[in-house]
């Protein structure tokens, strides 16, 4: 117990921590500039200076640890002179440029100044001068009003670990500029802008363009990129987003964002977006009234239910739609047409890897924490770079690593490079081969606890043939037999093989095995919402399997369940291409573009009788759709995502749109045309209906949801224990399978599917797909960062710029599916492997020299 | 006195471990590694030792601070980046006699029970350099240096690094920064480095000079060393004497030595015979005196009686012929340049101090200028996150109140009064 006294208040403190934050807790606020919570003290401005008994000098408050006894004042007159003298000290170099100053009004030198400031300054000669920095696309960066506090730095370093930027020069002609001379090599984090307490570095996409106190409204949200979910505050002036911004203390991410959270919300405002209805009529689509497009689209299904069958219409739903939305989509399928024919782009990875990981390890296995990553002493990751597929994830791994963890990655990892111990080769479908060694190893001498008899003998069986040379496997199984609390995440890009199943089990055998916490990656907002709606052929919702709670369900809702296994989204478009499905209903999703077999997606599409496209841009698949409507954006209507760790978070409206609708609210309007009574007024009633039919979500109201506590376990129960089994085959004969040098999917940082090139920052930042190689093909090539490259499959070839990256796999060559220039679809084919996601094995690719 | 720090400096072999070896070099070590740690530690602290580069903390308790505490490796560090204006007292050592700096950190690393040692030398100091890593290489030939150092088991690794101009990184904190390849500037103390030092680890940053001393003390033992100058804090110093003397250079006397004894009995007085105006005593962080402080005793306990420090025992020596105003301008225009930029005082404050004295130097001073820069040098003093802008502050100040009349008279008649 530490006893101190401040400005009078006597104090208690159970822990050390310093006088500025005994202060705090006492309520007791100390000026400060360099100080900012949560990066490490710097003792720089000088402004906390307090007076402590018994010390002959100042002391910082910000450096000065509060100790038994201490008598500190915080507000004499030596005190205010030493700040004012500070502040006057700063503004003999900082330009009183406050009138074009962005900051100005949120400045917080200027709110320091008009508090302790000196009325007037008594240096004469000239300010420092240093040209303004217009050489990023994003960033501007002005040097004269720089304070030095270098919270940006420490920012960059110490939390997003970026280290893209320094202080140059010296004394009072230091500057902050990225390593990378005029425009920044960095991550776009962004998160340096957030803690800039001057007008040193602004954003340029809201130059000039406002005040703070123009800001009419601000908004909490969750952000509608990847499925991390940050929390963030979207500011509005004139029915505009003028920026978003995250903010301490407010959600999983503590003040964090990452590039597409904070640059990418201007897609909202693209010229692109749908304006209108649309129907087809002699080959075109025109525009047409609600009411006709609805009346349309009723009238259709109808007439194809009654001709073909309820099998033969199929819906795909989303993971950038929210929870009511997926929700009224199957219901919209099951209940009111009559199939089960429902499934999303969660298919391609995340439904089948996330069902057979909690088929071996029970359900909720992967409902962990995502801020508790940085408490593991020990952190495994595979299937692809987490700083660039959630990068708010990525970043805890970064902190864990700092604060002592061991990070073991398997394959491409580059944003863990200065973070990761161990780095251990691992090509998409040959990981399996470096888990067996590393299980072969990890199972011996170690007691299991019978937990899991299934996984246990799957264990046992457990045998590499052929092992992967060069792989430091003591140092390895050193490092992982030391980790009391393991972190595993698992990344898309290791459940894309035709042997992800096999792959799968031997993940699920090592978090047996550590006794981790697993992290599913998730591209999308909310994959894990759609599919706890029953966005799943095969599941109601609330992640119950058809057969065993057809009759509950009935029971809930006084309604026919259809018995049959629906389509999922491979057997969609087979059936489609092969006549048997002649409808389907797409909401928020663009296969043709999104999925790899550009050609046999149209094919399908083109073979429908009528096909639906509800959207918020005029995607490749809605070109070709028969209707088209026009959905509300992440940022005009209200809802809840459920992210990867399974948080329910609200997102609300902050702008409006005149000519969109809800997506829910339009399923509605087409489930009343096909005969429902109407019941969903409000967004509420929908979510009504769901705690209702989910008893995963019983009893969780929006309340709940709002204030954070919809937290896994809900107050609904999980309902199904560990009971499943899977046939893997070749556990007891694990060796590399040599497929060539095959086309592997890029997931890069500053892109996210086809909605982030309707960005115009991320594109400013990044306008081209880069295919990415290794070290040692670039090298075998004799080629260098930049340089273009042809690419040539069977289907195809295109021309590229190149990235190299030393992660990846020699024989795997990788490239975004974002631009429609270049992109992974239009050369790649896919089947479904045995896990039952894509498998994109089968994509050999040459690479020639231009 | 028996010179001992820059013994045999004259002779051109005098940096050669031969030679040293032939004069006895490397006995104090020898004796060394026959005693415990611990013993070499108590002798260290018996003799008084105050670190030389500046601050005059007892070396003896820096040792035991930093040998208390649990966490291995531990580091030593020899502080070569000898940047103090006025201050040239280690490029001897440094230069002609490497030697005795190499034993001296060897006896220390062993109480220390450090494993490895940098010399952080100042970047200008090329020539050093290669005399420094000629002689490390002899040692490590001989098996001082290495594994298993004279068959007593101990092992001590030593490199040089070399700085880059800066003169902040001659602070500990900013120095350890440097090495380990960081920008140079100084840290949050406490902790300090004999706790959290280089890369974490417990760390002692001594002087050289300081080091220097290390191998008589253990030869002459503590008692004897003792003898050696003012016993309030014994041992030989180095007086650099630079200005308006005869025979300006570095001189081993006793601690305690007076400026008067210093200026006229060794350097041969004030230049053709001038008239002395003010001296500077320990480097030009250090307040000026006038010439009525000349019977001060040059100590770590002595100086800080009249209102001044010992520093780094830079004599720096002004006659009448030098304008004050402008030493004090030029002073400040050396403090701005070496400013790292760090804490808001020194990085503003010193430059604007600059800019007022430019103004009083070249003719165009206003009336009231000289409460400014006090008032200026006031917010500054105390204030700042090291000692830099402190001494910049003492500069400022303690010129004006020895010579308020230079200042006057550049303000009133817009020129100096020396070329009056």
């Amino acid at each position: 117990m530490i006893k101190l006294t401040i400005d009078g208040k006597e104090i208690e403190l159970e822990e050390q921590v310093t006088v500025l934050e005994a202060a705090r807790r006492a309520g007791i606020k100390i000026p400060t500039l360099c100080y900012f919570e949560g990066l490490k003290p710097f003792g720089g401005c000088r402004l906390c200076l307090v007076e402590v008994e018994k010390l002959p000098r100042l002391q910082t408050a910000c450096t000065l640890m509060a100790a038994d006894g201490m008598v500190v004042k915080t507000e004499t007159e030596k005190i205010k002179a030493a700040r004012r003298a500070i502040l006057e000290f700063l503004l003999i170099n900082h330009p009183l440029d406050c009138p074009v100053c962005d900051k100005a009004g949120e400045c917080e030198l200027q709110d320091l100044v008009a508090r302790y400031g000196p009325d007037a300054g008594r240096f004469t000669e000239g300010k420092r001068h240093h040209p303004e920095s217009f050489d990023d696309p994003i960033i501007v960066r002005n040097m004269e009003r720089c304070v030095l506090c270098t919270r940006c730095i420490r920012m960059c370093e110490d939390l997003q670990g970026a280290y893209a930027i320094t202080v140059t020069g010296r004394g009072s002609h230091s500057f902050v500029e990225p390593f990378s001379g005029g425009r920044y090599n960095c991550e776009y984090c962004g998160n340096c802008l957030t803690v800039c307490p001057v007008g040193a570095i602004m954003s340029r996409l809201h130059r000039h363009s406002y005040r703070p106190w123009f800001v009419e409204k601000e908004v909490e949200t969750v952000c509608g990129y990847c499925g991390v979910g940050c929390s963030m505050v979207m500011q509005m002036r004139e029915g505009k987003i003028i920026r978003t911004i995250p903010r301490m203390g407010l959600g999983l991410n503590n003040g964090l964002l990452c590039v597409r959270g904070r640059f990418g919300y201007d897609y909202l405002q693209s010229e692109q977006r749908l304006r209108s209805p649309l129907i087809r009529r002699d080959g075109e689509l025109h525009e047409v009234s609600w009411s006709e497009a609805l009346d349309y689209v009723a009238s259709r299904l109808k007439e194809i239910k009654e001709k073909h069958g309820p099998q033969a219409i199929g819906a795909i739903g989303s993971g950038r739609c929210t929870n009511e939305d997926n929700y009224m989509l199957q219901r919209l399928m099951r209940f009111t047409i009559g199939t089960n024919n429902i499934d999303s782009s969660a298919r391609l990875y995340y439904a089948p890897a996330l069902l057979m990981l909690e088929g071996i390890l029970g359900q909720g296995i992967t409902a962990n924490l995502i801020p508790g990553i940085k408490n593991a002493d020990g952190v495994v990751v595979l299937g692809g770079d987490p700083t660039q597929i959630n990068p708010i994830l990525g970043l805890q791994i970064r902190a864990a690593s700092r604060d002592g963890a061991k990070v073991i990655t398997l394959g491409r990892a580059k944003g863990l490079e200065r973070f990761a111990h161990i780095m251990l080769p691992g090509a998409p479908s040959n990981v399996d081969v470096v888990l067996g060694m590393i299980i072969q190893e990890l199972r011996e001498g170690v007691e299991l606890k019978g937990e899991n008899k299934w996984l246990q003998e799957q264990l046992s069986k457990v045998k590499v043939t052929e092992p992967i040379e060069g792989i430091p496997l003591d140092e390895t199984i050193g490092a992982l037999r030391e980790m009391k609390n393991a972190v595993l995440v698992l990344g898309p890009e290791v459940l894309q093989s035709d042997n992800s199943d096999r792959t799968l089990l031997l993940v699920a055998a090592l978090v047996y095995l550590l006794d981790a916490r697993v992290f599913l990656l998730s591209e999308r907002p909310n994959y894990q919402g759609a599919m706890d709606m029953g966005v799943l052929p095969d599941m109601l919702p609330g992640g119950r399997p058809l057969e065993m709670f057809k009759q509950k369900a009935e029971e809930a809702l006084g309604r026919e369940v259809p018995a049959d296994r629906g389509l999922n989204l491979f057997e969609m478009i087979d059936a489609a291409s092969e006549g048997r499905l002649k409808a389907l209903y797409v909401m928020g999703e663009n296969p043709v573009f999104n999925m790899p077999d550009k050609d046999r997606i149209t094919e399908a599409l083109k073979k429908l009788e009528f096909l639906v496209v509800q959207d918020i841009f005029l995607t490749e698949t809605a070109l070709m759709a028969d209707v088209v409507l026009p959905a509300r954006a992440w940022s005009e209507r209200t809802g809840t995502y459920t992210n990867l760790e399974r948080r329910i978070q609200f997102i609300r409206s902050g702008t409006d749109s005149a000519d969109g609708m809800e997506d829910w609210r339009i399923l509605e309007e087409i489930s009343a045309r096909l005969g429902e009574e109407k019941r969903f007024a409000i967004l509420d009633e929908v979510w009504e209906e769901v705690v209702h039919v989910s008893p995963l979500h019983s009893g969780l109201g929006y309340d709940d949801i709002k204030d954070g506590k919809a937290i896994w376990p809900y107050k609904g129960e999980p309902l199904r224990g560990v009971e499943e089994t899977y046939e893997i085959q070749g556990l007891d004969n694990i060796r590399p399978i040599k497929s060539g040098q095959v086309l592997q999917l890029d997931r890069p940082l500053y892109h996210s599917g086809s909605i982030s090139r309707h960005s115009k920052a991320l594109r400013s930042i990044e306008d081209e797909a880069f295919i990415v190689i290794s070290t040692k093909k670039a090298e075998g090539l004799g080629l260098a960062d930049g340089d273009i490259v042809k690419l040539i499959t069977d289907r195809g070839s295109l021309q590229a710029r190149i990235k190299i990256d030393s992660t990846v796999d020699e024989d795997n060559i990788y490239i975004s599916n974002t631009f429609t220039e270049a992109n992974f679809g239009s050369l790649s084919g896919y089947e479904a492997g045995r896990l039952g996601s894509l498998s994109l094995d089968k994509n050999p690719v040459k690479l020639e020299k231009v | 006195m028996e010179r001992f720090l820059l013994k045999n400096i004259d002779n051109p072999e005098s940096h050669r471990l031969a030679f040293y070896e032939a004069e006895g070099g490397y006995g104090s070590l020898k004796k060394a590694l026959s005693l415990k740690p611990e013993e070499i530690i108590g002798e260290v602290k018996n003799s008084g030792l105050r670190g030389r580069g500046g601050a005059g903390f007892p070396t003896g308790m820096k040792w035991d601070f930093a040998s208390r505490d649990p966490k291995f490796p531990k580091y030593l560090i020899c502080n070569a980046d000898e940047g103090e204006p006025g201050t040239f007292k280690d490029r001897p050592i440094l230069e002609k006699n490497p030697h005795l700096l190499i034993e001296g950190m060897i006896i220390s690393a062993y109480a220390l029970k450090a494993e490895k040692g940098y010399i952080y030398l100042r970047g200008e100091y090329p020539y050093a350099k290669v005399v420094l890593e000629e002689a490390i290489k002899e040692a490590y030939e001989k098996g001082y240096l290495g594994d298993n150092i004279l068959g007593s088991g101990f092992k001590f690794d030593l490199s040089v690094h070399q700085g880059a101009g800066a003169y902040i990184c001659g602070e500990e904190t900013a120095l350890i920064e440097s090495i380990e390849g960081k920008r140079g500037q100084p840290r949050i103390k406490p902790p300090f480095p004999v706790n959290v030092g280089a890369w974490g680890m417990p760390t002692v940053v001594n002087n050289v000079e300081t080091l220097a001393n290390i191998p008589l003390i253990i030869k002459i033992g503590s008692e004897e060393y003792k003898k050696i100058g003012n016993p309030e804090c014994p041992g030989p110093k180095l007086y650099c004497v630079s200005g308006c003397v005869e025979s300006p250079g570095v001189y081993e006397l006793p601690m305690g030595t007076t400026l008067r004894e210093i200026i006229y009995e060794h350097c041969g007085g004030i230049r053709g015979g001038g008239e002395l105006k003010a001296v500077i005593p320990g480097g030009i962080s250090t307040p000026v005196l006038t010439p009525d402080k000349l019977d001060t005793m040059m100590d770590f306990v002595s100086l800080p009686k009249v209102g001044s420090m010992l520093g780094s025992g830079a004599v720096m020596v002004f006659d009448q012929s030098v304008c004050l105003v402008r030493v004090c301008w030029r002073a400040m225009k050396f403090f701005e340049h070496e400013s790292c930029g760090k804490c808001t005082p020194c990085r503003e404050g010193v430059s604007w101090m600059r800019t007022v004295l430019e103004r009083i130097e070249s003719g165009f001073g206003r009336k009231g200028d000289i409460e400014l820069l006090q008032d200026v040098a006031s917010n500054i003093a105390g204030k700042t996150f090291c000692p830099l802008g402190d001494g910049a502050a003492g500069v400022v100040l303690s010129f004006i109140r020895n010579f308020p009349e230079e200042f006057d008279y550049h303000i009133e008649h817009k020129k100096c009064m020396v070329e009056a």
